[in-house]
């Protein structure tokens, strides 16, 4: 067996030597099969999500290309939730599973087949959360912001938007001086949650041209993006005062362009905050030099399920279906709105991803994002630990190739959101999916977005978000690349 | 007949191979040897060519497809320019180069491609050389006390080789100089250092200026109306422009300004995947008829078409060629 050792433990708050113990105890009572210890991979895990899409315990079984079966299998534990008391029985069931013919669990509702995780319902789930947002809020009592870890979102930090609007401004100024400032200078906020930072980012703007005599606000055409009306509707309202030069479009995030086409070439400043970390992901394992896919699908444990039969009168067989309707025509799906959201957040609060691994027979077979090469990828890999499991963050690189073709040669792009800086990172901790409210949080691979930043003409640099201690927010910016 | 005088060219470049950039890269990093690399590139340039000739284009490039970038490929033939061969591991990106003290004088080596070009099609045929002044704002100066005298320096030394290209049979020349729209305050010794480039230079010359195509994308926007008048000043033969991206506005520069030498028209745009219609092409060719008569127009790309995948490079070519006789019929009536 090898074990892994995914995350930095802190002193004190680590579950590991339980972990180690009871598996010692196992091996010493000869309760764990020899031919599976020897294949057996064991990571152990911290989610830092305190809602996730993972059991305690988890068993992750690999298959070849084309679905055989093969030796290697995972054994994955989140130290943080595992009972030191149930620890030895729950791991030794674990085992004994993972070299079972039969790979069903029992009591399980299992909502879909097994597909990528880019694929996996838990996106429908994530769509319908900002589709029907003011549905959720409401049954909820609160906002999705207070969902964040900090309770606040740094998207909204007076002096990180003061430097932002102080940086465009700057911008402007050089133009103007050259003879090269438009007429109309186009800015652009994509995922603008609540209107808060564009309000702030508006107001400050305002003061600043007015302050410096610059005659650049009433040239400004400030772009709010959004693919939730609900969502757009209320940034709107929040930025009433500057209605003279603010717009509303309705657009997807994975691609702007298909909306804003118009603006090719136009547009000085992309931003965008917690918008990529929100977007579809899959995720690639190497295991002594063999890549996998990881495919998932979607289930309710036991208990959860059994916890929605008598609430709701929907039976574990009827589950899936029942969810699928929630997925397609939202809560109103009993004729009741409030039990359809109460449903709906029950069925989020249980929903778990079985994971399994499917090799790739190379670098081709990966389902690449647009704008991402194999050989990139391939280089990408040769600086990145041997064993290693990552995401790739294909919405992400998406939204990105489909942004920045709007960027003004002289325009550069924003985007505030959790970023692996290094391909090092993703054996230091977990780094999703996690659920964030009724939204799915992931963290982003930065260096991909290097590598498809280059091949789009641009540099992508990360900034730490240095203007709240402690907070996890990267700033990633472009620069061209000459 | 009046028609023909619509000829069609590219402006240089042709679709990159994905197999191309990954040997190029391959060859940066020592894995694949340099005459690895030279047959891959006559490979890909004897398709190119081809492709072009299938098209119907009128006046063929070997698809400047041995090039890295358009500035390496001159500044390591350069003499006296220093390379720093570690400073770049994607063979797309520029190398550091610098030139410490007096260029000397030496043959580029041009004239080896041209030849394998001509013996590889019966076409008429063009050859682009980066220009003076595009080529000193990538490569520092730590010589020369202006940018002015670095560029007629370099204007010097390639106006020889170009001489050697006319001997070997080149009729068709082509300067670039995007980066005039970057900066355009040093117009005036621009043109200077052109001039110097094409002094006895016994070829048709031509003057592209385009708004960047780095990357496949602008890198400056603005209207053409900073080269006049001073671009009237070029002994030139053509200047080639792009329309097709930005509108025909500046189309009326032409009206406005007597210019002594011809438009070659860009019909294409390179920086979309979209491929025109003939009928678009048509329209857009009809539009600058408006203001010059046949005999002053020739039809080309924007630009290079490097950064667009092969099939859509072809089709868009393919679209030019039959806009172009669209519009040939029309005039022959």
């Amino acid at each position: 067996m090898i074990i892994h050792v995914n995350f930095l433990p802190k002193p004190g708050d680590t579950g590991a030597s339980e972990v180690i113990a009871s598996l010692a105890g196992l091996l010493d009572q000869g309760r764990l099969d020899g031919e599976v210890l020897s294949r057996l991979r064991l990571h152990l895990d911290w989610l830092q999500y305190k809602a996730n899409f993972r059991e305690p315990i988890t068993v992750r079984h690999a298959t070849g290309a084309r679905g055989e079966p093969t030796a290697l299998a995972e054994l994955a534990i989140d130290v943080r939730r595992a009972r030191p008391e149930r620890l030895g029985d729950e791991l030794a069931h674990a085992i004994a599973s993972v070299g079972a013919v039969e790979h069903e669990v029992a009591g399980r509702a299992v909502l879909e087949d097994w597909a990528p995780l880019s694929r996996s319902a838990i996106w429908q789930f994530n769509r319908l959360f900002w589709q029907r947002l003011v549905d959720w809020e409401r049954q909820t009592g609160r906002g999705f912001e207070a969902a964040l870890p900090s309770g606040r979102s740094d998207a909204n930090h007076p002096a990180a938007v003061a430097d932002a609007v102080a940086d465009f401004w700057t911008l402007l100024v050089e133009l103007d001086k050259r003879g090269q400032l438009p007429q109309e200078i186009f800015a652009l906020e994509i995922g603008v949650g609540p209107g808060t930072r564009a309000g702030l980012w508006l107001d400050r703007f305002k003061a600043l041209d007015e302050a410096r005599a610059t005659g650049f606000y009433p040239r400004l055409r400030f772009l709010l993006a959004d693919y939730s009306m609900p969502t757009l509707d209320r940034a709107h309202r929040a930025v009433e005062a500057h209605r003279d030069v603010v717009s509303t479009i309705a657009t997807d995030a994975l691609n702007p362009m298909r909306a804003l086409s118009f603006l090719r070439y136009k547009i000085l400043y992309v931003h965008l905050t917690n918008v990529y970390d929100n977007l579809p992901v899959d995720e690639l394992v190497r295991r002594d030099g063999q890549l996998y896919l990881v495919e998932t699908r979607a289930y309710l444990p036991e208990p959860a399920s059994t916890a929605i039969a008598q609430a709701f009168g929907v039976g574990p067989s009827e589950q899936p279906a029942t969810v699928g309707r929630l997925l397609e025509a939202g809560p109103d799906l009993f004729g009741d709105r409030e039990r359809g959201v109460a449903f709906w957040r029950a069925v989020w609060d249980g929903v778990c991803l079985e994971e399994r691994l499917r090799r790739l027979e190379g670098i081709a077979d990966v389902p690449l994002p647009p704008g991402l090469d194999g050989t990139d990828l391939e280089e990408l890999l040769t600086t990145a630990p041997a064993d290693i499991r990552f995401h790739l963050s294909g919405g992400a690189v998406e939204s990105f190739m489909n942004t920045v073709p709007l960027l003004h040669p002289r325009g550069y792009l924003q985007v505030q959101d959790i970023f692996v800086a290094t391909m090092d990172e993703y054996r230091q901790g977990f780094r999703g999916p996690g659920k964030l409210d009724g939204s799915v949080v992931n963290w982003v691979n930065g260096p991909l977005l290097r590598v498809v930043g280059a091949r789009a003409g641009y540099d992508v640099h990360f900034a730490p978000f240095r203007y709240r201690p402690g907070s996890r927010t990267t700033i990633l910016y472009t620069t061209l690349r000459e | 007949m009046a028609g023909q005088h619509l000829t069609t060219a590219v402006v240089g470049s042709y679709s990159m191979p994905g197999w191309l950039e990954r040997a190029k890269n391959d060859y940066l990093r020592r894995r694949i040897t340099a005459h690895d690399l030279d047959e891959m590139h006559d490979t890909a340039v004897k398709a190119a060519i081809k492709d072009q000739e299938v098209a119907g284009i009128d006046i063929v490039s070997d698809g400047e497809l041995r090039r890295d970038n358009m500035i390496d490929y001159f500044a390591m033939r350069l003499p006296g320019v220093e390379i720093d061969r570690t400073s770049k591991t994607s063979y797309y990106d520029f190398y550091e180069s610098v030139v410490r003290g007096r260029m000397p004088m030496a043959p580029l080596g041009l004239v080896e491609h041209y030849r394998f070009l001509r013996r590889f099609t019966d076409h008429r045929t063009k050859v682009s050389v980066t220009g003076p002044h595009s080529l000193v704002k990538r490569i520092r100066n730590e010589h020369y006390p202006s940018e002015e005298a670095f560029a007629m320096e370099i204007a010097r030394i390639m106006n020889l080789e170009l001489r050697e290209l006319v001997r070997a049979g080149a009729e068709q020349i082509q300067i670039d100089e995007p980066y005039y729209s970057g900066f355009p305050e040093d117009l005036p010794w621009g043109v200077r250092a052109v001039n110097a480039l094409v002094e006895n230079v016994d070829a048709r010359l031509s003057l592209h200026v385009c708004y960047g195509n780095r990357y496949g994308k602008p890198s400056w926007e603005g209207s053409y109306r900073y080269l006049f008048p001073a671009i009237l000043e070029a002994r030139i033969d053509q200047v080639t422009l792009e329309f097709a991206r930005r509108g025909s506005e500046d189309l009326r520069l032409f009206k406005e300004f007597d210019a002594p030498f011809t438009l070659g028209l860009g019909v294409i745009d390179v920086k979309t995947h979209d491929v025109e219609t003939p009928a678009v092409v048509a329209e857009r060719i009809r539009e600058a008829l408006a203001i010059l008569p046949t005999e002053r127009l020739s039809v080309n790309p924007d630009c290079g078409l490097l950064h667009l995948p092969r099939e859509i490079a072809f089709a868009k070519l393919c679209a030019m060629v039959e806009g172009t006789q669209l519009v040939r019929r029309e005039i022959s009536g």
